[in-house]
C-alpha cells in the first residue's frame, strides 16, 4: 500500500468524528486528531478500533498512546503491516 | 493544578456505543469493567469512569507538558457517589463528579483540599465567560484580560503581565460547555 492509498482509507476511517470539515478539508500528515480536526477524545478509541478493523491489526496499548495525528496513525499502521 | 472533564450524555449515547467490540478492554481495567458489567447502568458508569480519567489525564498533561492517549493507565477508585480517586503512575488525583440524567462533570485536583471554581456555559461563551468571571474576582476589565495558550497547552489568562489563573481548564462536550478556574 502506498503513503497516498494508506492516507485515503485513514481519512475514511476518521471522517465520521471530524467537528471541523474545514481542517479535514486540509487534512495532511501533520494533522492533529484533537487539535486540528476537533475529534472528540471520548472518541479517539473509535478511530483505533475502525484502524483495526480496516487493517486487520492489532494496535497495543504503547502504539495507542501515541496516535493523536495522522503521521502517528500511518506509523503504527505501516509498522503493524509490515509484520504481518 | 486542576483539570475537568464533561460528558454529554445524549451524545454520548448517539455518538459511541461502549458495548462494540473492544471498547471496554482498550480504555478500562480488568477491575473497571467488571464493575461496570455488573452495574445496574452500565453506560452512565461507562461515563464516569471516562470523565474521571479524562479529568486526571487533564492535570498530568498540564504538569508535564505532555499527550498522549491511555485511558487504561488511569486506575479509577470510586470513593463514595461523587468522590473517587485516579491513580496513573504511582500518583493519586482526586476527583469529584457530578451526575445527572443529562451530563456527567469530573474535576479533577492533585490536593483533595483545593477549592476550585467551576461553572457551566454554553460552549460557545466559555472564554467570554471566563474573563467575565475574572474581571468580578480581579476587577481589571474582561476587555483588557487575555487569554494565552501555548501550543497543545490549557489556557492561562492576564491582565498585562499578570497571571490572574493559576490553573484553568475547560471542557466542552454536545450541549455542555464548563470551565474551572484556580486562582493564584
Amino acid at each position: 500500500m502506498t503513503r497516498k492509498e494508506l492516507i485515503t482509507s485513514l481519512k475514511k476511517i476518521i471522517k465520521p468524528y471530524v467537528q471541523d470539515q474545514e481542517a479535514f478539508k486540509n487534512l495532511s500528515e501533520e494533522t492533529d486528531f484533537i487539535n486540528d480536526l476537533k475529534i472528540n477524545s471520548a472518541n479517539l478509541v473509535d478511530v483505533i478500533l475502525d484502524v483495526e478493523d480496516e487493517f486487520d491489526i492489532e494496535i497495543d496499548n504503547e502504539s495507542m498512546e501515541k496516535m493523536l495525528s495522522v503521521k502517528a496513525a500511518m506509523e503504527i499502521i505501516e509498522t503493524k503491516l509490515a509484520k504481518s | 493544578m486542576i483539570g475537568n472533564d464533561i460528558i454529554d450524555l445524549s451524545v454520548a449515547k448517539l455518538e459511541s456505543n461502549w458495548q462494540r467490540r473492544g471498547f471496554l478492554k482498550k480504555q478500562f481495567t480488568e477491575h473497571e469493567q467488571q464493575l461496570i458489567l455488573a452495574a445496574p447502568n452500565p453506560f452512565v458508569l461507562v461515563w464516569k469512569f471516562w470523565s474521571m480519567k479524562e479529568a486526571a489525564y487533564k492535570v498530568y498533561a498540564q504538569q508535564n507538558e505532555v499527550r498522549f492517549f491511555a485511558p487504561k493507565k488511569f486506575d479509577c477508585l470510586l470513593m463514595s457517589e461523587k468522590e473517587g480517586l485516579v491513580n496513573f503512575k504511582n500518583q493519586i488525583f482526586y476527583t469529584t463528579s457530578i451526575i445527572t440524567r443529562d451530563y456527567i462533570f469530573t474535576l479533577a485536583t492533585l490536593d483533595k483540599a483545593i477549592k476550585a471554581y467551576s461553572k457551566f456555559v454554553m460552549p460557545q461563551f466559555i472564554d467570554r465567560m471566563i474573563k467575565i468571571k475574572l474581571e468580578d474576582v480581579t476587577a481589571f476589565s474582561a476587555k483588557e484580560i487575555k487569554q494565552k495558550k501555548k501550543k497543545n497547552r490549557a489556557p492561562l489568562y492576564y491582565y498585562k503581565n499578570i497571571l490572574l489563573t493559576k490553573s484553568c481548564s475547560i471542557s466542552h462536550h454536545g450541549s455542555y460547555g464548563v470551565f474551572s478556574l484556580l486562582y493564584p
